[in-house]
């Protein structure tokens, strides 16, 4: 179709010839000048709709028409300030909400990698677990062995290459380019192939490739990440060759990594990549590349193009068990044959990478709806808003119905006038997510640096944002400008406020405020269970201090020290010194502390028969002290003591495993092994120990034994300090302590186990704050919406309150009136909540501790703030209505 | 009030208004008015045009390419928008009466012979 450039000028002057042409053959006719015109427009008929249908059918100016609706919108906006200031903050505020946790969920868990076909991609299992597997899981394998993953890559056939990945990023500390300080270096140890079947390039030298990961020890190099090389080495090209030393290693960097490539698991940036040959170098300790059952890598492989998920995932489990079984050999025994029969490799799709933090998926997946209902009960005051404002528009749009206008073009105009709010709200929404959603992740404590995570708005979240805006607009602008433009003309224009749509605005008006109302309940009573819960979870006795008991990570390795009794001995002499520091009561290193992971393993008590049902037994490395630096008290026999450290071994073990393992008989004497190595056999029992919590606060009671340190040669990590005073005082002290040994040593900062506690139900606690936000910030709008209907209503009563107040009635009377008929919506708004809300918390009952989905207290806790705040938000316009002078009333009609 | 009615009886009259526009401007160039006049007349009266109902179907009709719109003057020396038929629009009109013409024989035959009432 032609574009045409005819404008309306034009076509009024064609219209004013015609007249012209008519009245001058009217007047031919004989005709007075004043009857010729007045019937040249009558036989014109309605000038006004036929301009209607010009525009209707001139497409050129649909934009010239779309410019004018946006200028009269902006006048009507302007004219009216704070009600449009008040319409686009809460916009800004149920969009802005929406796109920040939007921009986390997809930054968790949406977002591609940024490598080549990430669709290609696969994971060997679901990559929840970290650490090590010495066993052969009866189920859904996670974690491979270093010759596992090598045998499947020479081996298979659907995919163009695999890869492995150390399911531990390493943070040894290191030097970088010969420099004198220590720092930390994130390391994460992958194969050879891990740059090529992810198809990341280099931005600078070359990235590792398969003959970097050949012979064990032998590849000291080093890849660094586009980000590390950034911020450390101030991006300069001649970085190529800068060294970092680990331990006793020194790497040389060969190349830096494609920017934007942060590796595969989702909030976690390393700043090196180096070959799993170099393992034992990296990480003394955390060796097992010879060794078959070693299990610790994640596996992740390229489908070739056309293989599907089903051939892979069968010529996987094919090659899969192939393998084991040669691993097993003809002395398997019995049950892992048994559980082989069992294992299994379910493929996962890696295209979005793997994360730890997923586990803030449900957390998240629950705030988005929690906003998403947010943005709804905004809409609904939006809605009212308008509804308002239809009503005192309501003569100008009879007068422009009147002489002609459409209702499809007044709609239109009224949808122009909402989405100019919904763009101002939009975009004061983006900027408002992009703060929050920095915020969000500021609040996931990671240590010092934060939590490497890019929220940054992309297009996806540009996409949604757009979207929601859109639907926003069409939620809360259609019914007021259907409503608005459905009026009788002529009715109206006598009286604006007898007109016939007032019952019906009313109705919707109120419908809104109890749909608000409702869900409101629903977001309080939410946010009510996960308080509730969380306080229940942290009253749980963890059986341990954790008032005054300082932690702190010591790295023997970054300095050089071996896995070995020199370095025990080391450890040994440093708890005692430690130990007599003024205002210190007890040092103790662990190998695991709580919320910090564990080792368990099944054990073997001589004389007792094995069963399938046994739990398998939290193990504890750990100083001659701990118990006591933990105040976890003896029940039976001794704690552990520096002199613990003869040949033959010894353990405390808890209430439950002494229950369970010796039951029945004094397990003080009894000797139990664990697992088939020969430093783990026949310990023998000397104490037994209260309960407590070891890994988290959820934990059912574990059976548990610790051993002493001293007939364990090997270094340890945590290093727990019970203290008296002040922290701040007994810190230096410690660090001076030692560094009287080793200035060298690399020691963290300090946190106490309180900290450490209340990090472990970190997201418990950002669901339960973040919930109670939003669902005060819902009860809020809800009270703006019932503020604003009751305004309107009372005012519109204003005369029949003055007749009341005239006939006798007092204050008090008027202001019942008015509070009962809040009390009324609030009720039915309450009535549709309670079930809406029971319904609901269904749906989180996994995310709750200690409650039932359905909690009364919740329930009614949230009924009575909703209550309190309608009869707040309703008394403001009822002491209006008492205020009326009934004769200025009366007049008033 | 019924903007709704307007609309219908617009659509009813669509076809036939343009059929009929197309028609008059084949004696020649001819100004809105002119149009609205000449269906009149010709019809004797029996069509009654709404004036302003024309110029929506001018632009339609323009659009299509059937007719060309210039400025001119009138026989009475005013200033008016000269609509002429253009070789499509003759095209059409001849498809168009052809059309109409089978449709009106055809009604014609359903309602059978004209009695006396």
């Amino acid at each position: 179709m032609a574009w045409k450039r005819r404008s309306t000028s034009d076509f009024n002057a064609e219209i004013a010839a015609h007249v012209q042409l008519e009245m001058d053959r009217l007047r031919e006719q004989g005709m007075s000048e004043e009857d010729a015109r007045a019937a040249a427009l009558r036989a014109f008929g309605n000038r006004t709709a036929a301009e209607e249908r010009f525009y209707e059918t001139n497409p050129a100016l649909w934009g010239e028409r779309l410019w004018q609706n946006i200028r009269f919108g902006m006048r009507m906006m302007g004219r009216s300030p704070v009600t449009t200031a008040a319409a686009v903050l809460t916009l800004a505020l149920g969009i802005g909400a929406n796109t920040a946790i939007f921009s986390l969920l997809n930054a968790v868990i949406l977002r591609d990698l940024p490598v080549r076909n990430p669709k290609e991609l696969v994971l060997f299992g679901p990559g929840h677990w970290r650490g090590s597997v010495d066993s052969v899981p009866n189920r859904s394998w996670q974690l491979f062995s270093y010759h596992f993953f090598q045998e499947f890559r020479r081996k298979n056939q659907v995919y163009a290459d695999v890869a492995a990945i150390d399911s531990i990023l390493m943070t040894p500390h290191g030097r970088v380019g010969g420099a004198a300080r220590m720092e930390t270096v994130g390391a994460e140890l992958v194969s050879g192939s891990f740059f090529e079947t992810l198809g990341v390039k280099p931005v600078l030298g070359r990235v590792l490739n398969e003959h970097d990961d050949v012979t064990p020890g032998g590849h000291p190099v080093a890849v660094a990440s586009y980000a590390w090389w950034q911020q450390r080495l101030g991006g300069n090209p001649s970085a190529l060759g800068t060294t970092v030393t680990i331990g006793s290693t020194t790497y040389t960097i060969i190349g830096v990594s494609a920017a934007g490539f942060s590796g595969v698991t989702v909030a976690q940036s390393p700043d090196v990549w180096i070959p799993l040959a170099m393992e034992k170098e990296v990480s003394p300790g955390w060796n097992g590349l010879e060794k078959d059952w070693f299990q610790s890598l994640y596996v992740i492989a390229r489908r070739k193009p056309g293989v599907g998920m089903g051939t892979a995932s069968a010529d996987t489990n094919l090659l899969f068990q192939q393998i084991m079984h040669e691993y097993a050999g003809p002395s398997a025994t019995a049950q892992q044959l048994e559980n082989l029969r069992h294992a299994r490799i379910d493929l996962t799709s890696a295209a979005t990478g793997l994360s730890q933090i997923r586990r803030f998926t449900s957390p998240l997946l629950i705030l988005m709806s929690v906003v998403a209902v947010l943005l709804i009960i905004a809409c609904a005051n939006l809605a009212n808003l308008l509804l308002a404002r239809a009503a005192a528009r309501q003569r100008e749009m009879a007068i422009r119905m009147s002489i002609g206008a459409g209702r499809a073009r007044l709609i239109r105009q009224l949808l122009v006038e909402s989405a100019l709010l919904g763009i101002a709200g939009g975009s004061l929404g983006i900027l408002l997510a992009s703060a929050a959603s920095r915020l969000l992740v500021g609040l996931v404590p990671t240590g010092s640096q934060p939590l490497p995570l890019d929220v940054a708005p992309d297009a996806t979240v540009l996409a949604f944002t757009l979207g929601v805006t859109l639907v926003t607009v069409l939620l809360f602008g259609t019914a007021p400008a259907l409503h608005a433009t459905h009026l009788d003309p002529v009715t109206a224009l006598k009286d604006g406020r007898a007109a016939s749509g007032l019952a019906s605005h009313n109705r919707l008006a109120r419908g809104l405020v109890v749909a608000q109302v409702a869900l409101s309940m629903v977001l309080l009573a939410g946010a009510g269970l996960f308080l509730r819960s969380l306080m229940k979870l942290l009253d749980v006795p963890t059986g341990f201090d954790r008032e005054n008991v300082l932690l702190m990570g010591v790295d023997f390795p970054g300095a050089g020290y071996g896995d070995d009794a020199r370095t025990e001995r080391l450890m040994r002499r440093v708890e005692d010194r430690v130990g007599s520091i003024a205002g210190v009561k007890g040092a103790a290193f662990a190998f695991v502390v709580f919320d910090g992971g564990g080792w368990t393993d099944s054990v073997t008590v001589p004389g007792r028969p094995v069963s399938e049902n046994d739990p398998e037994v939290f193990h504890n490395i750990v100083g001659a002290q701990y118990l006591g630096v933990l105040k976890m008290p003896v029940l039976l026999g001794r704690a552990l003591t520096a002199g613990d450290d003869g040949a033959s071994k010894v353990a405390v073990i808890n209430e439950t495993m002494a229950r369970l393992y010796f039951p029945g008989v004094s397990p003080l004497g009894r000797i139990f092994s664990v697992g088939k190595s020969a430093e783990w056999q026949n310990v023998q029992v000397v104490g037994v120990v209260k309960d407590a919590k070891y890994m988290e606060l959820r934990e059912k009671p574990t059976p548990a034994a610790f051993y002493p340190h001293a007939q364990h040669a090997g270094f340890l990590y945590n290093f727990l300090v019970s203290y008296t005073g002040e922290a701040g005082t007994v810190v230096p002290r410690i660090r001076r302590a030692f560094a009287e040994f080793d200035p060298n040593l690399p020691v963290s900062d300090a946190k106490t186990l309180n900290d450490v506690v209340s990090e472990s139900v970190l997201h418990q606690k950002l669901v339960a704050q973040l919930c109670t936000l939003f669902a005060l910030l819902a009860a809020f709008l809800a009270a703006i919406g019932i503020y604003g209907v009751m305004s309107y209503a009372t005012a519109r009563r204003t005369n029949e309150f003055g007749v009341r107040m005239a006939l006798g009635a007092e204050a008090g009377d008027v202001l019942w009136m008015v509070l009962r008929e809040v009390l009324g919506l609030v009720a039915m708004g309450i009535a549709a909540g309670v079930p809406l809300a029971a319904g609901a918390s269904r749906l989180v009952e996994s995310l709750l501790f200690g409650i039932a989905p359905f909690d009364p207290p919740a329930i009614g806790a949230a009924a009575v703030a909703m209550t309190a705040v309608a009869l707040f938000a309703g008394y403001l316009p009822a002491r209006r209505a008492t205020k009326i002078e009934p004769m200025a009333a009366l007049r008033y009609e | 009030m019924s903007t709704r009615e307007e609309k219908e009886r617009l659509e009813l009259l669509q076809g036939t208004l343009d059929l009929l526009i197309l028609r008059t401007l084949i004696l020649g160039p001819q100004h809105g008015q002119g149009i609205a006049r000449a269906i009149q007349q010709t019809s004797e009266d029996e069509l009654l045009v709404e004036h302003g109902a024309l110029y929506p179907a001018l632009e339609r009709l323009e659009d299509r390419g059937w007719i060309a719109a210039e400025w001119g003057t009138s026989a009475n020396n005013r200033r008016a928008r000269f609509y002429t038929l253009t070789r499509a629009g003759r095209k059409q009109l001849v498809a168009e009466t052809d059309k109409w013409r089978r449709l009106a024989a055809a009604i014609g035959r359903v309602l059978g012979p004209e009695t006396e009432g």
